[in-house]
């Protein structure tokens, strides 16, 4: 018997059984759509992630410097001093902080009024802000040293949100409403953030002066700074000068503070999701060797329904393996069968909970594609043996007796 | 030393138990080539257990079965599925056809196994079904035809190899005697041709007619008588 006529037969056997090779399927789908779509969230996740700070731009170390005592505690003035004498390494530090406003407003024209948008994030910055954070100005001028000290009343926007404030309309030199402070918009920012996730997009956002924390945000001292290394290696020098110099002159009783780059955290959120997908793929897994169990039983089932059949086909001179291998074909062509719809099925699920987590097109990879048809022709293979191993090795009179 | 060589053979169903059979018990035989054995005895005197070793479907408890030459104790899968492929073919009490497949097929899948090419199937297959007059139905599953139709699938797939040796258990237990004759009147023909017959039977007018008969009672043979041809 060759291997056509092997694959001849098996098609005829699982087409006789059409329920029984439906059932079988199932498991392997369910499992294989389990751990693409899983594993395939889980890696957009990271991807998302790590998408979000490449935009913000490599080599950024964040500074968190605060102090319990009232009165004081803003260390911005010290910070921006130390910094100066960092150059060597340093291309430039701004304040970094966020601070909640109740809407931006223009004309008619109200953040409030987009429910997805709410309020968008302005941040207390300087004019190395947009040097530190990546951003390129598409229209207008930068914040200036002079806007801080001065405490000018201007602000630079985002792509997106000037066009949602003013569509096509020119918006240099036009007033804006944040809060219930009136601000000169001076500068348009390129638009960098392709994210459809509005509510955390940088291009929604306004930075303004950090000496306007004062009206804006009740004087509260800033925290937050961003520190633009020139490269790697200097992030690194960066960060362990500015960890001694803080310990210096924060007393740890009263404040505290802490120094990390962006490549830290980013390292740190890649293992978190490293256990997610090893959990997640853990638990699809499991339900993959369940739907494996599954098709052995059927298997056995089939072998119990069909020992009469074997003992026919051995007592006029099938051979043990012509049966074993008829079976295997069998196995691997429904599992093979279970596989592919399975890999249908995890693509529609990747792309449907990519649209709808991620709100970007989610595609599962491609190795892992490969691995997910061959994992399923294996367990096929592996769950076929056990049966046509036991229907093959009967004497044809006791197979035939069963009945 | 004749095709067929059985010496001591015992088949013990239970053995050492209180609930002990001994389906065979203690059988010598041996049938040379090209001679027509019918096998006669009363139901349930060891007849098919017999014709199941000689078959190579079951092995014997006790004893010795060589079949010409070889002794089949001790051959392994391959071997003896080669011999239930080309040597003998089995016509078995209860037809035991596939269910799944047609009458065409049924008689087709003994030369799938030996690995003949799908053309000169057909025609092996169709000859086969022919010298029985069952052509007509070759699209039928088993299910769809009568008892004697069954049958003659059943003899027409233990005939499309052309097998040296046929073995038939009551082969013409389903069928009228008009069509039995037909069947009976084609072993003898196979015969003439040079094929060793072995033949079980109850219809003591159908075992006179083979050149030699034996008798068997309690698994044990009690007569082996040599016709004279007439
Ligand atoms: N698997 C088995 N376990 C126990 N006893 C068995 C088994 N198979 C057959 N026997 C017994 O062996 C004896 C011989 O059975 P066998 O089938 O050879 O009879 P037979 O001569 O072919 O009868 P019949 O003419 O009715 O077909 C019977 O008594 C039967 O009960
Ligand atoms: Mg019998």
């Amino acid at each position: 018997m060759n291997l056509t006529q092997g694959f001849k037969m098996a098609a005829k056997s699982l087409l006789a059984n059409k329920v029984r090779s439906v059932l079988t399927m199932l498991g392997i789908i369910i499992g294989i759509a389990a751990v693409m779509s899983l594993v395939s969230v889980v890696q957009g996740f990271t991807n998302v992630q790590k998408e979000y700070y490449e935009r913000m731009g490599t080599n950024r170390v964040n500074v968190y410097a605060y102090s319990y005592m009232s009165g004081g505690g803003d260390y911005s003035d010290e910070i921006a001093a130390y910094c100066e004498t960092l150059s060597e390494y340093a291309l430039g530090v701004s304040p970094n902080t966020q601070i909640w406003v109740d809407g931006v407003r223009y004309g008619t024209a109200n953040t409030r009024n987009n429910s997805q948008l709410g309020s968008p994030p302005i941040y207390l910055g300087n004019e190395q802000f947009a040097v530190c954070n990546a951003f390129t100005l598409a229209e207008g001028r930068d914040l200036s040293y002079t806007d801080v000290k001065s405490y000018n009343q201007v602000v630079v926007i985002g792509a997106k949100l000037k066009e949602y404030l003013f569509s096509f309309k020119d918006a240099i030199g036009e007033t804006i409403t944040i809060g219930s402070v009136k601000f000169t918009v001076v500068g348009v920012y390129e638009p960098k953030d392709t994210s459809e996730n509005e509510w955390y997009s940088y291009d929604y956002m306004c930075v303004i002066p950090q000496s306007m924390s004062r009206i804006l945000n009740s004087n509260q001292p800033i925290s937050q700074y961003v520190i633009k290394a020139k490269s790697s290696e200097n992030t690194k020098i960066i960060i362990d000068l500015m960890t001694q110099y803080l310990e210096r002159i924060i007393d740890t009783n009263t404040g505290s503070f802490y120094v990390y780059s962006d490549q830290q955290w980013i390292d740190e959120t890649e293992a978190q999701y490293k256990i997610y997908s090893l959990v997640g793929g853990g638990i699809a897994g499991i339900s993959l060797l369940v739907g494996g169990i599954g098709i052995m039983n059927i298997m056995l089932v089939t072998v119990r329904e069909r020992t009469h059949e074997i003992g026919i086909r051995k007592a006029i001179g099938g051979a043990r393996r012509s049966i074993l291998a008829q079976f295997l074909i069998e196995a691997a062509v429904v599992c093979g069968t279970g596989g592919i719809i399975g890999i249908i099925v995890g693509f529609l699920g990747t792309v449907v909970a990519g649209k709808l987590i991620l709100k970007t097109l989610l595609l599962p990879s491609a190795v892992m594609t490969i691995f997910a048809a061959a994992f399923s022709v294996f367990l096929g293979l592996i769950f076929g043996m056990y049966p046509a191993v036991k229907a093959s090795g009967l004497q044809p009179v006791d197979a035939l007796r069963a009945d | 030393m004749g095709l067929i060589e059985l010496s001591q053979g015992f088949k013990i169903y239970n053995e050492g138990y209180e609930n002990e059979v001994r389906a065979l018990n203690g059988v010598s035989l041996s049938i040379d080539r090209g001679e027509f054995v019918s096998i006669i005895g009363t139901s349930g005197s060891g007849k098919s257990t017999m014709m199941n070793i000689l078959g190579c479907l079951d092995v014997l408890t006790h004893g010795e079965y060589v079949l010409d030459g070889e002794n089949v104790t001790d051959m392994r899968d391959g071997r003896l599925s080669r011999i239930r492929n080309r040597e003998v073919g089995f016509v078995f009490q209860g037809f035991n056809l596939i269910e799944s497949l047609t009458a065409y097929e049924n008689v087709e899948l003994p030369l799938v196994y030996q690995g003949v090419s799908a053309r000169l199937r057909r025609e092996m297959a169709e000859s086969a079904l022919e010298r029985v007059g069952i052509m007509e139905r070759a699209d039928h599953h088993p299910s769809e035809l009568s008892g004697g139709q069954q049958q003659r699938v059943a003899i027409a797939r233990a005939i499309s190899t052309n097998p040296p040796i046929i073995m038939a258990d009551e082969p013409t237990g389903a069928l009228d005697s008009k069509t039995g004759d037909r069947v009976l009147e084609l072993m003898h023909g196979l015969h003439g041709t040079g094929s060793t017959i072995i033949l079980i039977t109850h219809n003591n007018e159908l075992a006179e007619t083979a050149s030699r008969i034996v008798r068997i009672s309690d698994g044990q043979i009690v007569e082996d008588r040599r016709r004279v041809p007439a």
